[in-house]
């Protein structure tokens, strides 16, 4: 079971590139593999890390995990054609450089959280608001509203739900293979022209 | 939950997975587990390793939103959603509101937005933003970039004009006040419903139906044509209707310009260029017809047309060449 540390480990260092690794592996042959599935392997390896000190680069390292699953997957399964797998085996993971909406200012960061808030079905946003804003216990909650507290434990299991969706998709711009990167930093420099605005 | 249920010959699927594991995240953002609940929630995760890894990606979540303390106890998120567009230009808002010739504290959104959209004031949207407008007799609309509405509401009949652009009507039921938009030559009459209504620059419009129902027809018509949820019509400048049926999926990526994200499925370079002109004035320039016909695929955020061009040459093995105002698509 992830401990306290890790879940904001992951929650500070991983989940901020988890768009970008979706958009990433929406343009691999994953053949038949759902992208939900591989994240969800890739966390699992993660969670399950002894410890995470020596990872100086997060983001590299959970792309570098999840190409690790897509791999033995493909390798698992007998149907799966060679030049799939050397496709994927010389994959290239994007170089470093931060997507937009991975390393935001604080306070747009905190508008974003705001507007994924105000996304959430009526019941369900009162809960997460009183929950998250105010900071009350969900006993709490369940007080200040007049419902049950299994109720409003059912609301946030739905709050989760949904922005885990609305996070991990929510517009991070996808990221080119590291060469390409390396050739529009040079352009960059050279034509003077800011490529991310 | 699922703990109860024996377990599937069929591989669960990895969404079954994520609404378990946000329940199991929900129970323990409770407080501690109790000693049962911990053997159930360990017998549940031993399972499958995916299982874990959903777990460890919801309390992730979970604690990626503790943030949301720092927005302070006077936040409300219907104030926020409503001041969201990205970012509002403050004076024209100031406009807006005085328009209504209701100099309320901002703080009373509701009743603002209905003062001023009484009054028949416009409201407009610049390129790359959304609005959200909520009216105080519970109904919203949320305007996609670059677009005008101009609401005339009346005690027995609520009427929008689409001027320009989209915009999503959230319609709260009323019998006895019937909910009008008009787009141009084309009539949308509602009960309560919540649909999206698109004016093209060539005169066409379209109307997709997420809830409810609505009738569709040119102004004046006496059969207009019924539109349940999940069908869209596509009204052609010379006034012929084709409706087609969206798939749930479908009709929400439709839509996926509420969140900043465009769904560009299906469509050709150019149509993605087109379509992000919508969006920006950093032009993506496709010169070749044939590279313009390339398919491509993929969510996309509306910000960032650069991003995504530099995206699809990658993919297509074509070149993004910058350029003043954008970019260039060419082949290699």
């Amino acid at each position: 079971m992830p401990s306290h540390d890790r879940t904001q480990w992951l929650a500070r260092r991983i989940l901020p590139h988890e768009g970008e690794l979706r958009t990433w592996l929406s343009r691999r042959p994953l053949v038949g593999l759902d992208i939900d599935d591989v994240v969800q392997e890739s966390y699992a390896i993660l969670a399950g890390l002894g410890c995470v000190g020596h990872i100086r680069n997060p983001r590299t390292y959970l792309f570098e995990v999840a190409k690790s699953v897509v791999l033995m997957a493909l390798r698992r399964s007998q149907v799966v054609s060679f030049s799939a797998l050397t496709d994927m085996e010389s994959l290239e993971v994007p170089c470093d450089a931060p997507g937009p909406d991975a390393i935001a200012a604080g306070r747009q960061e905190l508008e974003r959280i705001a507007t994924f808030i105000a996304t959430l079905p009526p019941k369900c946003r009162e809960v997460f608001t009183l929950r998250k804003v105010h900071e009350l216990s969900q006993r709490e909650v369940a007080h200040r509203m007049g419902i049950s507290e299994s109720t409003v434990e059912k609301h946030m299991g739905k709050a989760l739900r949904l922005l885990a969706n609305a996070i991990t998709y929510g517009g991070n711009s996808p990221i080119p293979a590291s060469k390409a990167c390396e050739d529009e930093r040079a352009r960059t420099e050279t034509s003077g022209i800011r490529l991310r605005n | 939950m699922k703990t109860n249920a024996p377990e599937q010959k069929r591989p669960e699927s990895a969404s079954e997975i994520e609404s378990s594991a946000a329940s199991w995240a929900a129970k323990a953002d409770r407080g501690d587990l109790s000693l049962d609940e911990q053997a159930a929630l360990e017998k549940w995760l031993g399972a499958d390793t995916r299982r874990l890894g959903a777990y460890a990606r919801a309390l992730a979540v979970n604690a990626h939103f503790d943030r949301a303390a720092a927005l302070g106890p006077g936040f409300s998120p219907d104030d926020f959603e409503e001041a969201r567009p990205s970012p509002p230009p403050a004076l024209k808002r100031r406009h807006f509101l005085f328009a209504g010739g209701a100099a309320l504290a901002a703080s009373v959104a509701a009743a603002v937005g209905f003062g001023a959209l009484s009054a028949g004031a416009a409201v407009v949207t610049a390129k790359g933003d959304t609005r959200r407008i909520a009216l105080a007799e519970g109904s919203a609309i949320t305007l996609n970039t670059d677009s005008r509405i101009e609401p005339r509401f009346e005690e027995r009949l609520r009427q929008v004009d689409l001027v320009k652009g989209e915009a999503l009507f959230d319609v709260s039921l009323d019998r006895n006040r019937p909910f009008v938009v008009h787009a141009g030559d084309v009539r949308v009459r509602v009960l309560g419903t919540s649909f999206s209504v698109r004016r093209f620059d060539d005169g066409g419009v379209e109307v997709a139906v997420l809830e409810g129902h609505v009738e569709v027809g040119a102004a004046g018509e006496l059969h207009p044509h019924s539109l349940r949820r999940g069908q869209r019509v596509r009204v052609s400048p010379r006034g012929d209707f084709r409706i087609e049926r969206l798939s749930h999926a479908a009709l929400e990526r439709s839509i996926g310009w509420r969140r900043g994200i465009i769904d560009l499925q299906g469509m050709t370079l150019a149509q993605a260029a087109a379509e992000y002109a919508r969006y920006s004035d950093r032009r993506i320039v496709i010169a070749d017809p044939a590279v313009g016909a390339m398919k491509v695929t993929g969510v996309y955020s509306t910000s960032d047309p650069l991003g995504f061009a530099r995206a699809a040459a990658l993919s297509m093995g074509i070149q993004a060449i910058p350029t003043a105002d954008g970019v260039r698509l060419d082949r290699r």
